[in-house]
């Protein structure tokens, strides 16, 4: 038996090549009983690493392989089954290393400070080839190798502290990794009583991932193969335990050292066997302790009080029967809630929303959690769980128990202060983010891939672009088959490199390539949060835990995904400026879920701006649906999801909801659960009800079924049980037969119901928003910017609503869009080029009282004077004169012409003659249409009017046709509409065949085309390229207010409209 | 020393360690313990495929150094590279 004590993985970053579970599992078929983890820098494949060999039943041990400050490489490990002590200090070394940031490095005083506590060592430091010891002994310099041995060992003299690592590569005679280099250093170990351990120092699992590591060199070094030092051979291999012996006989030349050498090494290893529950918490639930959260006694008894005490919050003058209901789904939630120990997880999260409500920041649920009335009550949730239907098994249930997921929306803009807020409140002991590691996938693959070869970039970017779409895995397949790819399957037959190319790219395929910041995760612990993980710094710069959202179950920590979402921000502004204009105070949360004015308004398919129904496809969908309610909200958002749009759900519920057919319910019982759908099975929730009410499981046991639906090695035993226990219960053979197709085969493509609930909340509240004070929502989503479409579509809707949009100017606008009393101000900050300091600049020194003054004082370079006069940003400094923005452009030309800028002195009396105001006067002024195409220069949007007005001579004469009119036209009637392009899209279809879908906004609304094969062959040419378009094709009607063009041809506006002018000239 | 790149015929013992071989027509026994090592090649210039499971030998390949003696009993050092794969062996340098 051998033990592998240093052993890299694939999150070694740019250096491992294997991926741990992988490296566990040979190690474990060659008979070892422990293996080691230490990769570079981090302890980042260390939970994967144990978890693995938890599962194959061998003793995981874990270390670092980390930088000592001017002396070289060691590997640490930590000591096992102490209680957890040499876990801690192995975490605080790496966390102290990572502190400093790049390149990563630890004093040895530090270390030893670290790793040695009362005499005693915690951790083991082995010093090999990679320190300046093993430099001296490839040197052949025994008395600096000698001093330096010393030295290690005066700084871990503990017993156990310090070892030397012996790896014998077989490079040439004499070279680093040699074994005649191992043997020095053994030599003197042993004359200096210091112990020695044999290693393979492991990068990769097979001689074969050799080629692999001098990739990932490359990419590490950013340098090309060939111009930089590369490993000596492919030796660093998980060699088995025979092929050690002999590299441990070649350095000892001695049967009996060699022997001693592989025993010290088991000695070792003995030593860092770790315990994962009772070294690292492993699986142990971790929350902050009851007096950081405020809490005294028994947090059940908290919790349990809490929540009863909010039903009167929730649930005011409430009937004395739908009390009784509540207390006792209250009652059930919370017994599951106890029986898990998670009451004080659920105090927690309760306590970090309490914390984001008092600052003022909007919150809401989203997932599974909204399901729970517990999440409800104590203002987790904004979603009634009871009035919606929905159920806490989805959520939590007896029969797992890992931590749920409880995911919190907040206000994007918002987020970070959040994250600071929760740093200060818990205190930053027992909290860190939560990272993320990337995968390398095709085109970064190829990135790396193609830099290795010494390709060039736009070579490498040309490929890839070509690639982009397929797996890294399937490229030769790939290319074989796809005949847009015939180009690089030539390339490859004549070109080497190409192939090589093709060759490593699937090498590196979803290997690691860096760890980031997970986007949303917080991880909320006790004290001991920093002894169990080892954290650095993130791009934020708050600590960052080096383990990943996969390590936190395994690890028992408490993650908290607090998700930044812009609608919650503008929706927030909306609120904020409603009051700030108008002193209307506007509690969004408590707004009425059936205002049906808010309903109509969706009903008419405008719902640009809208949360989750604006794209073509949901507006598409919502001319069919026609939504009168707040449940209708949460089946469109969930029918539209890739599940239930491949499982075929969207068209059985259209037409049993339309009465196009009759609902079928297969079996009256069903009939209540099925009913909010017409029979069609959407929801998990729907799946639970009906096990539970055909088998009488329970809705916890449902779940579970549920979640095997997917499994087939189980599904099997869960169909026998849903079929023996439906006929107990008297469902005749057809019933059952039926309802276990529906179950087996729409079950994996449904849709968590209280996810969608969760999600339909802020989609009714922007619906509303933007029905009852449009001016204040636009102003929101202009400044927060949260949906799929650029803004200068919003400008026009706003426009389309009638909200004023009021321009730019140099005294009122400031970076976001203030909301006038009659109107919305358009924002400095769409200025193209200015600089955040000049903005500042405006801003700070407000009011103006002329064009000079604002030269002299708000200072703009020469570029932003122009484009603010040119937008009309100075035209409020002339009002009520005769002078006109032509007389502002003259003046302005002339300001800029000054060689030498005065400088603004407040104290000065201003003398300088070139700055008395003098404005020319005479000039013309610039027309709409120039003032429109000025604005899309400067602003990139059309905020004077609709940039497709410039053309309507000649789009009447064509009888081309406002997309607001198309709703009135029978179906496939000949129609021209126009408008500026807004999306296209091409989604996979079954058939495999391309269609292509574009959206035009003419200012009345939005026109959506749909080309198949033909039409886009007859305009190729401009599908996806110009901006202006024309589209001819016949209407095609998809509900009461759905209409969709099915393309026939399109034109570029431009170009006819070049033609029509000569034409009329 | 002299660069070379001739294939030779060579005698090894149980272990694979050669004890002898054939250059030129002479005979050169060993009377050093040959000492093997892996040297590594240049694959991004030589080889045409890389792909997963081409195996190490693109990568790396396997070196011989032992002093022999030739038939007139004058000794150097030379440098053999084994080929594995095909078990075949070329000698590579002699230092004279």
């Amino acid at each position: 038996m051998f033990t592998h004590l240093n052993v890299a993985s694939a999150f070694s970053g740019h250096y491992g090549v294997t991926r741990p579970e992988l490296l566990v599992e040979a190690a474990a078929s060659q008979g070892a009983s422990a293996l080691a983890i230490t990769d570079r820098d981090g302890l980042y494949g260390a939970v994967k690493h144990m978890g693995a060999c938890l599962k194959l039943g061998i003793d995981p041990i874990v270390g670092v392989n980390l930088a000592v400050k001017d002396l070289g490489r060691v590997v640490v490990l930590a000591k096992g089954n102490d209680g957890g002590i040499g876990w801690a200090a192995l975490c605080h070394v790496v966390s102290a290393a990572a502190k400093k940031g790049k390149p990563i490095s630890i004093t040895r005083e530090e270390l030893a400070e670290l790793v040695i506590r009362d005499g005693l060592a915690l951790c083991t430091v082995l010093i090999g080839q990679d320190t300046d010891f093993g430099f001296a002994a490839i040197n052949r310099d025994r008395s600096t190798a000698a001093v330096a041995l010393t030295e290690w060992r005066r700084f871990f003299s503990a017993k156990g502290a310090l070892a030397i690592e012996l790896t014998n590569h077989r490079t040439e005679p004499e070279s680093a990794g040699s074994s005649a280099v191992a043997s020095r250093m053994l030599a003197l170990g042993d004359s200096m009583g210091v112990p020695s351990v044999l290693t393979n120092a492991v990068r990769y699992l097979s001689p074969d991932d050799a080629l692999t590591a001098d990739v990932l060199d490359s990419a590490r070094f950013l340098e090309p193969l060939g111009s930089f030092t590369p490993q000596p051979n492919a030796q660093a291999w998980l060699k088995p335990p025979a092929s050690m012996v002999s590299l441990a006989v070649e350095i000892t030349n001695d049967r009996e050292r060699a022997q001693r050498l592989l025993e010290a090494t088991e000695a070792l290893a003995d030593r860092c066997r770790l315990n994962p529950p009772n070294d690292c918490g492993w699986g142990k639930p971790k929350t902050p302790e009851k007096s950081t959260l405020g809490i005294e006694g028994n947090p059940f008894e908290v919790l349990w009080q809490r929540a009863y005490s909010a039903i009167d919050w929730r649930y005011p003058n409430i009937k004395e029967r739908r009390l009784l209901e509540i207390r006792n789904r209250l009652g059930k939630e919370l017994v599951t809630i106890n029986k898990l120990g998670f009451a004080t997880y659920f105090l927690t999260v309760a306590d970090v929303a309490q914390m984001i409500r008092d600052m003022k920041i909007r919150i809401a649920a989203r997932g599974s959690g909204a399901g729970s009335l517990t999440n409800y009550l104590l203002g987790i949730s904004g979603v009634d769980p009871i009035e919606h239907d929905l159920l806490f098994e989805r959520f939590l249930s007896t029969e797992r128990s890992s931590l749920p997921d409880i995911d919190i929306d907040v206000e994007s803009a918002r987020r970070h202060d959040i994250y600071r807020a929760i740093f200060r409140r818990y205190g930053s002991n027992r909290v860190t983010l939560l990272s993320m590691q990337s995968t390398y996938r095709g085109r970064g693959a190829m990135r790396d891939s193609g830099l290795a070869l010494g390709l060039d970039e736009d070579q490498i970017d040309e490929i890839a672009a070509n690639m982009w779409r397929f797996s890294a895995r399937s490229f030769r397949s790939a290319i074989a088959q796809k005949p847009e790819l015939a180009m690089v399957a030539e390339a490859l037959e004549k070109d080497r490199k190409m192939n090589l190319l093709v060759d490593i790219t699937e090498r590196l395929d979803r290997l690691p390539r860096h760890i980031s910041m997970h986007p949303c995760g917080v991880i909320l612990g006790d004290a001991t949060l920093l002894d169990l993980t080892p954290v650095e710094k993130s791009g934020l710069g708050l600590p960052m835990s080096q383990f990943d959202k996969d390590d936190m179950d395994p690890m028992g920590m408490l993650k908290l995904d607090v998700l930044g979402v812009r609608m919650q921000s503008a929706m927030a502004y909306a609120v904020r400026e409603l009051e700030r204009v108008k002193g209307e105070v506007l509690d969004l949360d408590a707004i009425a879920k059936d205002d049906e004015a808010t309903f109509a308004n969706i009903r008419t398919t405008n719902t640009l701006g809208i949360f989750q129904i604006e794209s073509p496809g949901q507006r598409e969908l919502t001319g069919k649906h026609q939504p009168t309610e707040f449940n209708d909200l949460t089946i469109q958002i969930s029918l539209f999801r890739p599940g239930p749009m491949k499982g075929n759900m969207i068209a059985p519920y259209l037409d049993g909801r339309h009465g196009f057919a009759k609902a079928e319910y297969i079996h009256p019982d069903l009939e209540p659960i099925l009913r909010e759908t017409f029979g069609v099975v959407i929801f998990h929730e729907h799946v639970l009800r009906i096990f539970d009410k055909m088998t009488g499981c329970g809705l916890a046991k449902a779940d579970e079924f549920r979640r095997s639906l997917e499994d087939p090695r189980v599904s099997a035993s869960v169909e026998q049980f849903f079929r023996h226990q439906a006929a107990i219960r008297g469902y005749s053979p057809l019933v059952i037969e039926k309802v276990w197709e529906i179950l087996k085969s729409f079950s994996s493509f449904g849709f968590c119901k209280a996810h969608g609930a969760a999600f339909a909340l802020p989609t009714y509240q922007s619906a509303w928003l933007k029905t009852h004070h449009p001016t204040e929502f636009l102003a929101g989503l202009f400044t927060h910017d949260p949906g799929m479409y650029p803004r200068r579509l919003l400008v026009a809707e706003a426009r389309r609503l009638g909200v004023n949009l009021l321009p730019i100017d140099v005294n009122l606008s400031t970076d976001e869009y203030l909301v006038e009393t009659n109107g919305v101000r358009m924002a400095l900050r769409d200025v193209q080029g200015m600089t955040e300091a000049e903005l500042e600049r405006i801003i700070e020194n407000r009011p103006y009282n002329d064009v000079a003054d604002f030269y002299r004082r708000a200072r703009p370079s020469r570029r932003t004077l122009e484009r603010l006069a040119t937008v009309g940003a100075l035209d409020s400094l002339v009002n009520g004169t005769e002078y006109n923005r032509g007389d502002i452009l003259a003046r302005v030309r002339e300001l800029n012409a000054i060689v030498k800028r005065p400088v603004a002195d407040p104290n000065q009396p201003m003398l300088d003659f070139e700055l008395l105001e003098r404005l020319p006067k005479g000039n013309t002024a610039p027309t709409k249409n120039e003032i429109v195409a000025a604005e899309l220069a400067i602003l990139k949007m059309d905020v004077t009017g609709h940039a497709l007005e410039q053309y309507r001579p000649m789009l009447d004469e064509m009888g081309v046709v406002h997309s607001s009119e198309l709703v009135g036209l029978r179906n496939k009637s000949e129609v021209l509409v126009a408008g500026i392009r807004v999306a296209t899209q091409t989604p996979p279809m079954r058939s495999g065949k391309r269609v292509v879908f574009i959206s035009l906004d003419d200012g009345y609304g939005c026109s959506d085309s749909t080309f198949f094969d033909e039409a886009q062959s007859r305009c190729s040419h401009i599908l996806f390229n110009n901006r202006i378009l024309i589209i001819a094709g016949k209407t095609r009607r998809t509900g009461v207010n759905g209409v969709s063009i099915m393309a026939e041809n399109a034109w570029d506006v431009r170009e006819l409209w070049s033609q029509w002018k000569a034409k009329s000239a | 020393m002299t660069l070379i790149n001739d294939r030779v015929e060579v005698s090894v013992d149980k272990t694979g360690s050669p004890i002898g071989f054939s250059w030129k027509g002479g005979h050169y026994l060993v009377n050093s313990k040959p000492v093997r090592w892996f040297a590594r090649k240049q694959w991004w210039v030589e080889s045409a495929r890389v792909q997963r499971g081409i195996g190490a030998g693109v990568l790396e390949v396997e070196m011989w150094r032992m002093i022999a003696a030739d038939p007139a009993k004058k000794q150097n050092q030379f440098e053999l590279v084994h080929d594995a794969m095909l078990d075949v062996w070329r000698l590579v340098r002699v230092y004279e």
